[in-house]
Order: C-alpha cells, then sequence, then structure tokens
C-alpha cells in the first residue's frame, strides 16, 4: 500500500502550477470572461506543448498515455487557476472516449477542443470553441462534429464556460466506450478541478485576512475568522484523499470506481461550497463586488458543482453502493 | 500509488485477524474506567502483549514486532473489527512511548516500555490543571530541585487526568523554573502514583464512571532521572506526545469505520427504507468515516517517505471527533425511545455518545485546535 505520488507526477504538477502563476493572472482570466469567449487560445497551446492535454491520450495517438493518477495532479492545479475553457472536456473526457480512434491526435496536441453533455443536460457549455461534442443517446456515448449550435448567447454565471444549446444532438458517430465510464472521467475531472479551486478561495481569503485591518488588526487574528477558515479548509483536506483514491480506483477500474468517484465528487462539492462561502465572508463587502477577483473563482465552483451530478446525486449513488439500491 | 496491500501486509493481516479471532474475550469487559473492569482489562493487554500484539509498531526488543505505521493501520482494522476490548494502556503506549522512543535515554525506554506493552504498569497522563486547561502554558505545579540535585520535589495539582484512580505511574509537565512564565522553564517528568505526598481524588464523569481524577502533590520526591527529555524543554516534548494524539496514534481510524458498520446494521435493522433523510445522513457518515481512512493512509505514507506530520494533525482531531458525535447522534435517532435507555440493549450506543462527547474536549478542544490550524496550516495573523 503506498498512496502517494511519484517524484514525477509531483514535478509535473509543479511546473504547471508554477507556468499558471506566472503566465495566467487573475487579470488574464478576467480578459477571458470580459472577451465572451471563455476559452484563451494561447493559453491553450501552452497547456498543449507542455503535454497537459495529452497526458490520459495514448501513446500510439500521439499523447503521453498517463492514467488519472498521472493526471489528478494537474486537473487540480488548472482549478487552483480556474483555467477557462473545455479543459477537463477536452484533456479527460475527450482523452477517454477518443483514444485509439482518428480524433484522439487533435486532443492531444489540442487543435480539437472536445466538449461533452452526456448527462442530458439542457445546456451545453464550451460549445462555440469546441468542434467535437460528446453526447449521450440511448445509452451510448456518440460523438457529434461540429454541430449546430441553438441560442448562442445564454448567460452563464462563469465566464470561462460559455453556454450554449445544441440544436439537434442526433446523427452523432457512435463510440466504442462505455458511458458510464466517460461520465465518471467527467465527474473525477470535475471533482479535482473543484479541489484545486477550493485551495484557491481560501489560499485568496487567506491574503486578504492578513491584510485588511479593523479595530487595529489584522482581520485574520480574529477567532470568529480562523474559525471559518479553519471549519472549510477541513472540508477540502478531507476531500483530497478522496479524490486521489478514486483516481486510482478509475485508473486500476476497480469494482468500486463509480462509488469511489461519486464519493470524491459529493465531498469536494460540499467543500467547494464550503469554500466559496468562507472566502466571500472573509471578504466582506469587498467579496461582493464585480471588481475583486473572488468573484472568477466562486462563479467557477458555482458552475462546476452542479455540473457532473450534483452532491446529493453523488451521494444516492455512494448510498446505493454502501447501503444496497432503494 | 498503489492502494493495494502487498503480499506481506495481506499475510500481517491474516495473521493478525486470526490471532485475534482466537484470543478475543468473547463477552465484552466492563468499563476500563470501574474497578474490575480495569483488573481485566490489564490482564488483556497482558495477553496481547504475550503474543506480541500490544503495541505493533514498537522495536522487538521492547515487546513490539517492528511493524512500520502501515502495519499498524492494518493491526488497528482488525483488531476493531474484531470487537476487542478498549486499551486500558493507551495513554502510554500512544501518547507516552512514542516521547519516550524520540527523546528517552536507552534506560529509560528499557525501563518503561515492556511493563507498559503488558500493562503491568499502566499510565495516566496529567496535562491541564485547574488554572491551565485550554491554555496549557499557564501550569503552576512546580519541580524544585532538592539541596544534593538528586531529586525533584513535586508540589501542585493536576486534574482531568485520564486512568488516574487505577494507574500506577503518570507524566505530566511541572514548572521547573519558578521565574519562568508560559512555554519556558517547564520540565517533563515520570511520576509513580504510588508516592508519599500523592492523593488521587476520582472524579466522576458524565458517564457515572471513574474515569478520570485529580493528581494533589504535596512534596513528593523523584529521582532526577525521571525527567524525559531536557529540563526546561517539557513544553516542547509534550507538544510532540500531543502532536502524535491529535496526529494518527489516538484515533485510529478503523474504530470510526467500525462503528459506522454497526451504524449502517442498526439503519438496516430499525431504519425506516423510505426515509431518504436518513439514508442519506448515514451515507454521509460512511463517506466520512472513509475519508479519515483514506487521510489516514495519506499521512502515514508521507510519514513512511520521510516527511515530518505538522499542525495538521488539528484537522485529524476535530474531523473525527465530530464525526464520533454525529455517529453516536444518528444512531439514538434511529433507536427512538430506546435511546433514553442506559442499560437496554442498545446499552453501547447510549454510552458511546455520552463517551463521544469528550471528543471535541479532550486532546485540547476543537477550539484550540481550530486555532492552531488557522495559526500554523492558514498562517493567519496570531491574536
Amino acid at each position: 500500500m503506498q498512496f502517494s505520488f511519484t517524484s514525477d507526477q509531483l514535478d509535473f504538477a509543479s511546473g504547471l502550477r508554477d507556468m499558471l502563476e506566472r503566465e495566467f493572472t487573475a487579470a488574464r482570466l478576467r480578459n477571458v470572461w470580459e472577451s465572451g469567449s471563455g476559452h484563451d487560445p494561447a493559453l491553450w497551446s501552452h497547456l498543449a506543448e507542455m503535454g497537459v492535454l495529452s497526458m490520459m491520450v495514448p501513446e500510439p495517438d500521439g499523447g503521453l498515455g498517463g492514467d488519472f493518477v498521472d493526471t489528478v495532479l494537474l486537473v487540480e492545479e488548472l482549478g487552483r487557476a480556474a483555467v477557462p475553457g473545455p479543459v477537463l472536456e477536452t484533456m479527460v473526457v475527450g482523452a477517454v472516449a477518443l483514444a485509439g480512434t482518428k480524433w484522439a491526435g487533435g486532443v492531444a496536441d489540442g487543435s480539437t477542443p472536445v466538449t461533452a453533455a452526456l448527462l442530458g443536460e439542457r445546456y451545453l457549455p464550451h460549445g462555440a470553441v469546441s468542434p467535437l461534442v460528446l453526447v449521450a443517446h440511448r445509452g451510448a456515448a456518440e460523438l457529434l462534429e461540429n454541430p449546430v449550435l441553438g441560442n448562442e448567447g445564454i448567460e452563464g454565471i462563469d465566464g470561462g464556460r460559455v453556454l450554449s444549446t445544441l440544436a439537434d444532438a442526433t446523427g452523432g458517430s457512435a463510440l466504442d466506450v462505455d458511458l458510464a465510464r466517460l461520465i465518471d472521467a467527467g465527474s473525477l475531472a470535475a471533482a479535482a478541478y473543484l479541489l484545486g479551486l477550493s485551495s484557491r478561495m481560501l489560499a485568496i481569503a487567506g491574503d486578504y485576512a492578513r491584510d485588511r485591518r479593523q479595530f487595529g488588526q489584522p482581520i485574520g487574528a480574529f477567532q470568529a475568522v480562523k474559525h471559518l477558515m479553519a471549519d472549510a479548509l477541513l472540508k477540502v483536506e478531507f476531500a483530497r484523499p478522496a479524490i486521489y483514491r478514486a483516481a486510482w480506483s478509475f485508473a486500476n477500474d476497480t469494482p468500486e470506481r463509480a462509488r469511489d468517484v461519486s464519493m470524491a465528487k459529493s465531498l469536494v462539492s460540499d467543500a467547494a461550497q464550503k469554500a466559496a462561502r468562507s472566502a466571500l465572508q472573509v471578504h466582506g463587502a469587498i467579496g461582493y463586488t464585480w471588481e475583486c477577483d473572488l468573484q472568477l473563482f466562486m462563479k467557477k465552483a458555482w458552475a462546476l458543482v452542479p455540473a457532473w451530478g450534483s452532491a446529493s446525486l453523488h451521494r444516492r449513488r455512494v448510498a446505493d453502493a454502501v447501503l444496497g439500491p432503494r | 500509488m498503489d492502494l493495494r496491500e502487498t503480499p506481506e501486509e495481506v499475510a500481517f493481516r491474516a495473521e493478525a485477524r486470526t490471532w485475534l479471532a482466537a484470543h478475543v474475550p468473547t463477552e465484552p469487559l466492563p468499563s476500563f474506567d470501574t474497578e474490575a473492569g480495569y483488573a481485566v482489562h490489564r490482564l488483556w493487554e497482558a495477553t496481547l502483549a504475550d503474543a506480541g500484539w500490544s503495541a505493533v509498531s514498537w522495536p522487538v526488543e521492547y515487546g513490539g514486532r517492528g511493524a512500520d505505521y502501515l502495519k499498524w493501520l492494518i493491526f488497528e482494522e482488525e483488531y476493531w473489527r474484531s470487537g476487542a476490548p478498549g486499551r486500558v494502556s493507551q495513554n502510554g503506549i500512544f501518547l507516552l512511548a512514542p516521547t519516550i522512543m524520540e527523546v528517552g535515554t536507552d534506560e529509560q525506554k528499557a525501563r518503561f516500555l515492556p511493563p507498559m506493552a503488558r500493562g503491568d504498569e499502566v499510565w495516566a497522563q496529567a496535562w491541564s490543571e485547574p488554572d491551565a486547561g485550554s491554555d496549557m502554558a499557564s501550569i503552576r505545579s512546580k519541580g524544585t530541585l532538592s539541596d544534593d540535585g538528586s531529586e525533584w520535589i513535586l508540589n501542585g495539582q493536576k486534574i482531568w487526568a485520564s486512568r488516574a484512580v487505577w494507574a500506577d505511574w503518570c507524566f505530566g509537565i511541572f514548572r521547573t523554573d519558578p521565574d519562568s512564565a508560559r512555554h519556558k522553564g517547564l520540565t517533563f517528568i515520570l511520576v509513580p502514583l504510588d508516592t508519599p505526598g500523592i492523593t488521587v481524588r476520582p472524579i466522576a464523569q458524565l458517564d457515572g464512571d471513574t474515569g478520570f481524577g485529580e493528581i494533589f502533590f504535596d512534596d513528593v520526591h523523584v529521582p532526577v532521572g525521571n525527567t524525559l527529555g531536557e529540563v526546561g524543554k517539557g513544553w516542547t516534548v509534550a507538544m510532540a506526545t500531543a502532536g502524535f494524539e491529535r496526529g494518527v496514534s489516538l484515533r485510529s481510524p478503523a474504530r470510526f469505520n467500525v462503528a459506522v458498520e454497526r451504524l449502517i446494521a442498526l439503519w438496516e435493522r430499525v431504519g425506516d427504507p423510505a426515509d431518504d433523510t436518513m439514508r442519506d445522513a448515514v451515507t454521509d457518515l460512511w463517506m466520512q468515516a472513509e475519508g479519515y481512512r483514506l487521510h489516514t493512509y495519506m499521512t502515514v505514507t508521507k510519514m513512511l517517505e520521510g516527511a515530518a506530520v505538522g499542525s495538521e494533525s488539528s484537522l485529524n482531531k476535530i474531523f473525527w471527533s465530530e464525526m464520533d458525535v454525529r455517529a453516536h447522534e444518528l444512531a439514538l435517532q434511529l433507536l427512538g425511545p430506546e435511546a433514553e435507555r442506559m442499560d437496554g440493549p442498545f446499552e453501547s450506543w447510549v454510552d458511546g455518545f455520552l463517551f463521544s462527547l469528550s471528543g471535541p474536549i479532550y486532546a485540547g478542544t476543537n477550539e484550540i485546535q481550530r486555532n492552531i490550524i488557522a495559526d500554523r496550516v492558514l498562517n493567519l495573523p496570531r491574536a
């Protein structure tokens, strides 16, 4: 039993973190939001060059051939930076869905972003920037190429996840992949992303609590603030091993894969809600403004918490696995 | 990352399971916080120790098996699953022993560890004082060197000392520099409880058992050789113990996994299958216990790879103590009117509920733990 990452895995993640801290500032994220595109093509190319997008693509398809354990820390770092665009859908869901197909190379080199609506969602995220769309049709996964989008311009809460609808979700190419496994891939990717995002929100709140002074001292010196943040950290840190374990279960396709993925998504969704609420409360009124960067991260959390199955949907899946189906 | 057990770990688990199945008392023992219960629990400790299961992670020479912490976790899983008794020696084995291993002399290790493992010497902890609870650095109990420098002369009062009523020894910190304040000038001293000048007054807990006591020191002479670690460094030595207590050792995950398995069994027996609220709540508890188990395995792997476990152990303490209360609250809710009865078929849940309520208080209240997390993990400014 060894519940840790290799130095290669850790180094890759910290390299990605350094790059994102250096290049992908909150100001740049804000520009992406304000552009209306919800996507940063230059960053996307950078991620492709680094091998982030190709990590889960099999080697014969031009990828690095990593599994979810190799990938989970990378996704966490993308979440820490609130990287916009169809990154989860491409590098995780797309990589799994399109392995061994003619489209896999475009995932690996980033030339064909992929997005997905596999749970019968009414809205498709990232549709305008993704030529390939994964959908579920009669219990199976299908691929649509350059589908016609309807109702573009629906206003979503997250400016890094622009929503549209699919005018026609039929007529896709059948894929030889298990739909349930694909949904687990997306749920776990969202969970890992939310983990990084939650840590970031607490880091932002910590910076503010050290800086902001009231009653003659930094507000972080007050117990009410300390305890608020400690409680949020508790939720985040106890979701963390559940996410890493689910990555292992997914990579090894264990019988508990679905249960473990659902546990991860359920715990981290609650943790992210708590982190967002706590970070906002620590900021007080400034946190409730458009100009405060915290909003960019909170809104990403509020978009991803319900995406890929809410905490309660995943809790029910865990209940079915642990207590037996109702 | 490999979450499978190695063949060696599988074999270790099987060996522990086989031994426990053959030796665990078939009837639950009475509480070790009663006189009769204390005596039989001591015998159980000896049975464990004689087969080398009392402290598996200790070196063989002191009565352990030299097992790494992963194997210790495996043993704990088998131990609690087997329905084995609580550990009357836990203060010694899980709190004091790691400190002795870290700062004790070879003589101290040889003198204290083997009888601790057998329950021949049971240890009480003597941290708190009437005016030094959460504010432990306010300790006033004094240690003064005798004129010839061979003995400490102890005076003062300790309180909330678990197991003090029947234990043989206690460990605690005393102010040995009269001019010192707060964390300085304290020394960690080991004291036989039958030394003249010691009076132990039992205190009945919420459950009526005399689980802890108050210890009065009135010119108590102990050899200076009973000093653990350096003179004047008692706070640092004590914090090493407290850190380990909050961390992985005192409450291994297995007991919570087992408690949740019992909760699920209770839910299956008496729960209303149409009650989704309860179904969700039980599932949440399962996830928490499982999350704690995973968190511990991650921490232990980190330790085995050479990293230190620091203040983040305060997270563990809050997590398991609140989870334990929640599990018992849910059980009582499932029990309905039976939850009012102290002696019925569900006694263990009612007792367990009362015991769980001590968790957020002992070993540093959860509010103190939140301060530690905020100060040392989140790096917020000190008050």
